[in-house]
């Protein structure tokens, strides 16, 4: 079952309010995704601690399945 | 007397982390990598020619995932590990092996990449490499 682009990035923004998130699809099948998070809340976080928020805003879509893969790159905005 | 209890999977994992400076979980092995994200991780490590150990996740993926999750609130492969910490998987380490700061970790000078590099004949000769780690269930 694939995943939407928008799907990603909403449930990314819902879990991290006033983020900056671009969600693009690296291979065509929707299931190798890359996501660029810009969000207040990983100002002062190590970028093991940036990437467990962003797991975890979307692990409900890891266990089922749905993203295969999942590429993300994060930052705290300046 | 008594048998002496099988150690859990997530004792050996620990014993493992503790006992190998660089530990990479991955899938599949060094020479026959699963997944591109594992293979993206051993071309990095393998650029600074450390040793290090590797451990297939394949054969017990599930299991692993648990255990890393308990251990390391991280539950996808591969996953590095250096001096008994989650360094990150593969985004991170390619992002410190840019920014410069993977061979600080890895406690490696930064290796030469650029086209004038005085180094350019690189040694052909293997880095002492560990054989991949088996768990057995």
């Amino acid at each position: 079952m694939a995943i939407s682009n928008d799907e990603v990035r909403l449930m990314i923004e819902a879990s991290l309010p006033g983020a900056q998130v671009e969600v693009v699809d690296e291979t065509g099948t929707q299931d190798h995704l890359h996501a660029t998070v810009k969000a207040p809340q990983f100002d002062g976080l190590s970028r093991i601690e940036q990437h467990k928020l962003v797991k975890k805003a979307v692990q409900t879509r890891f266990d089922d399945g749905s993203i295969h893969a999942l590429s993300i790159k994060t930052s705290a905005p300046e | 007397m008594t048998e002496p209890t099988e150690p859990s999977l997530k004792d050996k994992v620990e014993e493992l982390i503790r006992d190998n400076r660089i530990l990479l979980f991955m899938k599949g092995t060094p020479e026959q990598p699963q997944c591109g994200f594992s293979m993206r991780v051993v071309n990095t490590l393998e650029s600074y020619g450390v040793e290090y150990a590797a451990l297939d996740v394949l054969p017990a993926l599930q299991p692993l995932r648990e255990v890393t999750a308990e251990l390391s609130d991280w539950q996808t492969f591969p996953q590095l590990y250096v001096n008994g910490e989650l360094v990150g998987g593969a985004d991170i380490v390619n992002e410190m092996d840019e920014s410069g700061e993977l061979a600080g970790v890895l406690g490696v000078e930064q290796p030469e990449r650029s086209a004038q590099s005085a180094k350019q004949e690189l040694q052909a000769d293997d880095p002492q490499q560990s054989p991949p780690i088996q768990i057995e269930r």
